[in-house]
């Protein structure tokens, strides 16, 4: 400025108060609550023009004419406040009330932030308060149920398990179906990359739970189609917290202790009735021979006494080790062995946080340690976050969210090893634990004992992760900012893996592996957000920016056998190495970015968003991909002719249409590629991927209509949406003959859809003293495979598949219609429906489905003065679970000896018998391949969380200086409704697309009860 | 003005880092080539080498070229007390079409079928030198793959309809691209493989050296492949002439005793093809290879590596033995990983050991009795009596005195059990296998369901 306009001004300013009356008004604006100052509040004028803005430090000035007479006060999530001026004396100090309406609360969306009532899309926004100091690792399963339309399917018990996610439906076959998650604008690793022959491990669980302040997923097109290509699948957004400007630094201290214990078990016979059911099946087997004259037994007493004393007797006699199993000397209960009683968990987290008008901080640290129900799975870990943003000048801020962590997860096998824990539930009831002779665990037990795998093997994967994202952000213009963001993901994992001599696994002379994996993601955001003043009823945010990420993944193992002895157990103790490799892939994303959302009178919305993605993953002809969505709301309530309504508070109509992508095929995959082959001196390439050129992005056609709505002063509120969502050009892992020497291809190919409903409400049924609230959201999702070209994929076990015309992953197999009361034969439906006891005539069919119906929870919670009850049941509908198992744990001895559950108990004994078990016998059982025999159904109905709360008075906690104090007892997965025999939320295959709800030896969910106290100073 | 600037700057900033990343998302794989990095002779050998591997898969040589045909004649043979239901379903003859066995024997033969077409396709780009050698052995490999997949998806070749009876396709071209995966090849006539594998297999013994660096195929791999292909055909002549070729190269000679000819760490003297192992590439210690289902899981010496011992001797195998014969005494007393009692072959006793395909005393066996069914003078010019006495000598069995066509079978039996022979020899010979004709449709596995979904021209066999 230079001197002559600096005089000007002057002399403008003081003519002004000379000749137009004019007044100026200072003061400064701050949090009703914690008097904290708001930054950014708009100050218009009633009566007369004018505009004014407070700073950071909440202060602001403005010149009023006579004309004027009150200040208008806005701010986002805050109560519009009038103040008559008249009133207003020297410096005044104005409160703002935090919003309280849950319409106008903030959501994060892509690359930025907006007003919930603005939104055109669909977004579900889970709290803090949801995801604090839940006694899970990670935070997805803190918010299942939560959230409507977002399945959380924890698989087993097991800790650090990968999670499956599913939004809106499972929308790809091939390709991987889950979310994108994105921390802080980063988007992070969240597939396993630890020891592939092992279960999938979840990367999710290095994020500390309780450092998060928000979970926003986006559901529909308009909200994720500015993730473009890897939003198929809904996007996940989580927030760290942050400091607010004037906020007086806070210290926070959680501290909690819980039991963990098996939340449902199946149930197996004890020794007597093991015992039994061999007799019974001696009888079974030795009647058939006879009957049918297959031995030419003179009588049927000769024949069962043949086959008791020949067959199961000696059985008896070689597992009880010389115990009288007669009179059950020994009956053991081998579950109980594969149980922790009573595992425990400890969560410590301290935070700070606080800030003023230059620079604000949260800081934490935690350590958590956590004992899995089952042995031998523990899981712990600590690290610090440090997230800080300072304003370097009015117009720059930068800032850095960073996280530091270690995490050990001490894992078992995977359930299909016979050294896992979940399998010891496969030996006899007359075998000893100890072995009588020798005082030691029982090693004669049928299967090799997983016990003596507990005692001598070990596996720890190790991780260390480092989330880091510094941005800065600058303000060209009052209405134009460019925020520039540079983000890294490093995960570094080590997995030491080690089995004794004396064990399963170590195969009598030791087995060790070490497995090494980096991941390490840069990622890059540049955009620019333009918000112009186009009149009085016009509002324009609009966001343009480019986004680059490159991945890179290293893996490596080195495996060997042959150690000295089990002191040494380090991979440097195999004196025969029996193999190594380390694989490099990348993977890289250039992305160009556009969002423009227009409000008119804050009544009409319209929101246009599109993304261009470049990725390495598809081949030159088709490495670009376009994503556009739009959407639009109308305010119906803000109508002259709503405006009068007492019932209605809020109304608000939106709908969306886009296109999102998925490119979820791992690296490579659009090449033909040979690949080393070992053979013994001479070196080669065998052929494993025969190339598809074209191959290009998945795409999903999303349509969401929605309406927001609130009544009676929004004491109710609530959201309803119905969507389609059609997947076009599938990424379809598909079939070619064998005889070409390839199995399979990549193609684009084949459709699927998924439809849904979703209701969120909310209700405050009871707002005094008392508080009562309920919570309701339901989904339901119904999933359809279009024309995939007469392609059949099958999960690997071939029980599941995806068939055209029905929803993924359908139980593809024999059914079981019946029992033959005459004869005990498993009955099963041939090709025609007709029954049939030949098993291979039976035809295989669709006999049921993994994904549910409706999902879905419900939430009361009750306040009475310090005390707070929060009650949370959810359940699931309309999916089907398999035990796989079944031919072994319920077959009636035909696949082996194998202790049985109890309903085999019920199974056929003599002609005319009525029962849906057919007969048992080792040699002349029936019923003992797989079909819908062990399928049931997978509907279940679950507390999942009750927590009773204690907030001590403030007299009491002011005489020991800290300002809040709560003490909580939590319980979660308290009780089970289910007609499934064992615990519904189970799948041994972890996250697959076909293949779900399949219980083979799965570790069930635990039952946990915690104690907590957090403490504010 | 300075506005501008910023903004001028900041979007160039943004136009000058698109171009550069751009380049970026051009990224070649780091573990594998693509074809053509396929440019030299060694690259092409390296293809062939591939091959070998997958000869050593366990769908083919590894295990199941053994296992499934011994399992499906199994009597007085093979017990399977093993969790693996699919092994179990091919012993009890109720397989079913979707039984994981027949699509590993397929896909993995039809992968080698593959390796071999694409070296053919290759050999312009092969040293002159090496390039007889290289054809000949993709021939081998392609002829003997054949064979195999033809006796296992097909009727035998003795029952009389061989050029009507469905066999498997016959692909000779290289795969390189999707088109080419929309042919979907028909199943050729028995007579038709076998006149493939005929071609291949002599091209192979015309191409290949009389030995091979590497235990690497040579002439007389083909020739003992081929003696056995004509034997199943019932040609004595010309299998009684390429085992007596074999016999006659003097490259081989019988191990001194019996139990020399396994467990080695490389070829034996008398192997003349055997798959090669180390601790590094192997058939599989775990899941899968043919040690791991019968080496015993529990009774071995301490600090011997266990398998799971899902396939046990039956008790029948034993009353094929005089006392003093040591074939009969081979074995070794365990419990399997489901906890059965039994005994286990010593044949597949270890790991990471040379696998004989085919042995020394097989050509002894297949040139005595092909003369025998011959009569007049012997191919070789050694009567059947000795050649049989000689296997028979080895194991300290008595000498006999005459010799009849049965004598052969039963020989066979005792000296090759557990070898993957008992079933070649039934069909051919006509005997009944576990109760059922020679040529029942239960005795052959089903073309894998999923192949049949993806090629409609393929037609299941009767009973499937």
């Amino acid at each position: 400025m230079s001197k002559l306009q600096f005089l000007i001004g002057i002399l403008l300013f003081q003519f002004s108060l000379l000749y137009g009356q004019t007044k100026e008004i200072t003061g400064k604006v701050i949090d009703a609550k914690d008097q904290s100052p708001l930054g950014g509040v708009t100050i218009t004028l009633k009566g007369s023009k004018g505009v004014a803005q407070t700073g950071t430090d909440g202060t602001f000035t403005i010149k009023v004419s006579a004309k004027a007479t009150a200040l208008h006060l806005t701010y986002i999530g805050y109560e519009n406040k009038d103040v008559e001026i008249d009133a207003l004396t020297g410096s005044a100090v104005i409160t703002l009330q935090q919003s309280s309406k849950a319409l106008s609360e903030v959501v994060v969306v892509g690359y930025g932030k907006a007003l919930k009532k603005d939104l055109t899309g669909s977004i579900s926004k889970l709290a803090s308060k949801e995801i604090e100091n839940f006694p899970a690792p990670s935070f997805e399963s803190a918010i299942q149920g939560k959230a409507p339309g977002v399945v959380v399917t924890s698989g087993s018990g097991k800790l650090g398990q990968a999670i499956q996610v599913s939004i809106r439906g499972i929308s790809s076959i091939s390709a991987s179906s889950q979310p994108l998650y994105v921390v802080d604008g980063l988007p992070i690793t969240s597939t396993s990359v630890s020891d592939g022959t092992n279960d999938d491990t979840n990367p999710l669980a290095d994020i500390n739970p309780n450092d998060i302040e928000s979970v926003e997923v986006l559901k529909d097109a308009s909200a994720a189609a500015i993730y473009g290509a890897r939003a198929s699948n809904g996007v996940v957004l989580i927030t760290t917290k942050k400091g607010r400007n004037g906020q007086k630094t806070t210290i926070e201290l959680n501290v909690s202790h819980g039991v963990s214990n098996p939340a449902r078990k199946l149930h197996f016979l004890n020794a007597k009735q093991y015992v039994g059911l061999m007799q019974q099946s001696a009888v079974n087997d030795g009647t058939y021979d006879f009957n049918n004259q297959i031995s030419g037994y003179n009588t049927v007493d000769d024949a069962i006494n043949d086959y008791f004393t020949s067959i199961y007797q000696p059985i008896l006699d070689q597992y009880s080790l010389g115990t009288d199993w007669r009179n059950q000397a020994v009956n053991t209960n081998w579950q109980d062995a594969l149980y922790n009683k009573n595992a425990p968990n400890d969560q410590i987290n301290l935070s700070a946080t606080g800030g003023n008008d230059k620079t604000r901080f949260f800081i934490s640290g935690f350590y958590n340690t956590q004992q899995a129900i089952v042995i031998n799975n523990t899981f712990s870990r600590y690290g610090t976050r440090f997230n800080i943003d300072h304003n370097a000048t009015d117009k720059l801020v930068f800032g850095l969210n960073l996280a530091i962590d270690r995490s050990q997860l001490n894992r078992v096998t995977n359930d299909d090893a016979f050294s896992t824990p979940g399998q010891l539930v496969a030996q006899l009831p007359i075998s000893p634990y100890l072995d009588p002779a020798t005082g030691l665990p029982n090693n004669q037990t049928l299967y090799p004992s997983g016990i003596y795998d507990a005692l001598y093997d070990y596996d720890h994967q190790i991780t260390y992760r480092t989330i880091g994202n510094a941005y800065g952000n600058y303000k060209i213009l009052p209405t134009l900012s460019f925020q520039s963001e540079f983000g890294a993901d490093i995960l570094n994992l080590t997995e030491n893996e080690f089995a004794g001599k004396e064990s399963q696994d170590g195969n009598g002379v030791g087995y060790g592996a070490t497995v090494i994996s980096q991941s390490v993601s840069f990622n890059t955001n540049n955009y620019f957000t333009f918000t112009p003043h186009i009149g009085e009823n016009s509002k324009l945010n609009a966001v343009l920016g480019m986004s680059y990420l490159q991945n890179d993944y290293q893996h490596g193992y080195a495996q060997g056998n042959n150690y000295p002895s089990d002191a040494v157990k380090n991979l440097s103790g195999a004196t025969s190495i029996t193999g190594a490799s380390i694989t490099n892939t990348r993977y890289t994303f250039l992305s160009y970015f556009l969002r423009a959302s227009y409000a008119y009178k804050e009544r009409y919305l319209l929101s246009l968003s599109g993304r261009i993605d470049g990725s390495s993953r598809f081949g030159p002809s088709s490495k670009y991909g376009v994503f556009p969505a739009a959407s639009a709301g109308w305010v119906i309530s803000d109508e002259d002719f709503m405006k009068d309504s007492k019932a209605l508070s809020f109304l608000k109509l939106r709908a969306s249409y886009g296109l999102t992508g998925n490119s979820e095929i791992g690296e490579q995959q659009f090449r033909s590629l040979y690949t080393v082959a070992n053979y013994p001196n001479l070196p080669g390439f065998v052929p494993t991927q025969l190339a598809n050129p074209d191959l290009k992005w998945e795409k999903s056609r999303q349509f969401d209509i929605g309406l927001d709505f609130g009544f009676l002063k929004n004491r109710l509120t609530g959201e309803f949406d119905f969507y389609t969502k059609h997947t076009t050009d599938l990424l379809l892992n598909t079939n070619i003959p064998y005889t070409t020497g390839y199995a399979s291809i990549y193609r684009n190919a084949g459709t699927l859809d998924n439809k849904g409903l979703e209701l969120a409400l909310t209700s405050k049924n009871i707002d005094g003293a008392f508080k009562w609230t309920t919570t309701i959201n339901i989904g339901y999702n119904k999933n359809k495979i279009g024309d995939i070209k007469g392609q059949i994929i099958e999960s690997a076990d071939g029980l599941q598949r995806a068939v055209e015309g029905q929803p993924i992953g359908v139980f593809y197999m024999q059914k079981l219609i019946g029992v033959d009361p005459q004869t005990g034969d498993a009955l099963y439906a041939d090709a025609q429906g007709k029954p049939t006891n030949d098993y291979t005539q039976a035809a295989r069919m669709v006999v049921g489905k993994y994904t549910p119906d409706y999902t879905g929870g419900i939430t009361n919670t009750f306040s009475y003065k310090g005390f707070d009850l929060s009650v949370f049941f959810y359940f699931v509908t309309g999916n089907n679970i398999y035990n796989a198992a079944g031919r072994f744990m319920s077959d009636g001895f035909y696949n082996g000896w194998d202790n049985q559950t109890t309903d085999m108990l019920k199974s056929w004994k003599k002609p005319g018998d009525i029962t849906n078990i057919p007969r048992t016998g080792y040699y002349w059982g029936s019923g003992t391949s797989n079909s819908s025999e062990w399928l049931y159904k997978g509907d279940y109905l679950r507390l999942k969380n009750l927590t009773i709360g204690y907030t001590f008075p403030k007299s009491f906690t002011s005489a020991l200086k800290i300002s809040s104090a709560r003490f909580y007892v939590s319980g979660i997965n308290l009780l089970t409704f289910t007609k499934y025999p064992g615990d519904p939320e189970v799948n041994t295959n972890v996250v697959n697309n076909i293949a779900g709800g399949e219980d083979f030896y799965t570790i069930p969910q635990p039952k946990t009860i915690t104690f907590g106290l957090n403490i504010k100073f | 003005m300075k506005k501008l600037i910023y903004i001028f700057s900041v979007l160039s900033f943004i136009l000058f880092i698109a171009p550069a990343c751009n380049k970026k998302l051009d990224v070649l794989p780091q573990n594998s080539v693509t074809p053509d990095q396929i440019k030299t002779s060694s690259d092409v050998e390296a293809l062939l080498f591939g091959g070998y591997e997958l000869l050593q898969n366990y769908g083919a040589f590894g295990e199941q070229f053994m296992l499934i045909p011994d399992l499906l004649a199994s009597q007085n043979q093979v017990d399977w007390v093993g969790t693996y239901y699919e092994y179990g379903d091919v012993q009890n003859k109720v397989i079913v079409s979707n039984n994981s066995i027949p699509q590993s024997i397929w896909s993995n033969g039809y992968d080698i079928i593959n390796i071999a077409n694409t070296v053919l396709d290759k050999l312009s780009i092969v040293d002159s030198a090496d390039k007889a050698t290289v054809e000949g052995e993709a021939k081998f490999l392609r002829g003997t793959i054949y064979f195999e997949l033809v006796g296992l998806f097909g009727k035998p070749y003795s029952d009389g309809n061989a050029s009507s009876n469905l066999g498997v396709p016959i692909v000779l071209l290289p795969t390189y691209d999707y088109d080419s995966t929309k042919n979907k090849p028909a199943r050729a006539a028995v007579t038709d493989v076998y006149t493939q594998v005929i071609a291949d297999l002599q091209d192979a013994i015309g191409k290949l050296p009389s030995t091979n660096a590497n235990f690497r195929a040579d002439m007389y791999s083909a020739k003992a492949i081929l003696s056995r292909v004509y034997l199943s055909m019932g040609d004595y002549t010309n299998a009684a002439t390429q085992a007596n070729d074999v016999i006659e190269s003097g490259n081989f000679r019988l191990t001194d005793t019996y139990d020399k000819a396994f467990n080695n760490n490389s070829n034996s003297s008398e192997d003349i093809f055997a798959i090669q192992e180390t601790n590094q590439s192997n058939v599989g210690t775990n899941n899968q290879g043919i040690a791991t289902f019968y080496c015993p899981h529990a009774g071995l010496p301490a600090g011997q590596p266990v398998g799971r011992g899902d396939a046990q001797i039956d008790p029948g195998y034993f009353d094929y033995f005089e006392p003093a014969d040591f074939r009969g005494t081979f074995y070794t007393q365990g419990t399997s990983i489901a906890g059965e009692d039994g005994n286990y072959t010593n044949k597949w006793q270890f790991f990471y050991k040379a696998i004989p395909v085919v042995r020394l005393a097989e050509m002894y066996l297949t040139r005595g009795e092909a003369n025998l069914m011959l009569g007049g003078a012997p191919i070789g010019g050694v009567t059947p009596l000795a050649d049989i006495n000689m296997i028979r000598q080895r194991s300290g069995a008595s000498t006999l005195g005459s010799v009849a066509a049965s004598d052969f079978i039963d020989e066979r039996f005792r000296e090759l059990g557990f070898e993957g022979d008992r079933y070649w020899t039934l069909r051919r010979t006509k005997n009944d296998i576990d109760g059922l004709g020679y040529d029942d449709n239960a005795l052959i596995l089903p073309i894998p369901q999923r192949e049949i979904d993806v090629n409609q021209n393929l037609v299941q066999n009767a009973g499937y």
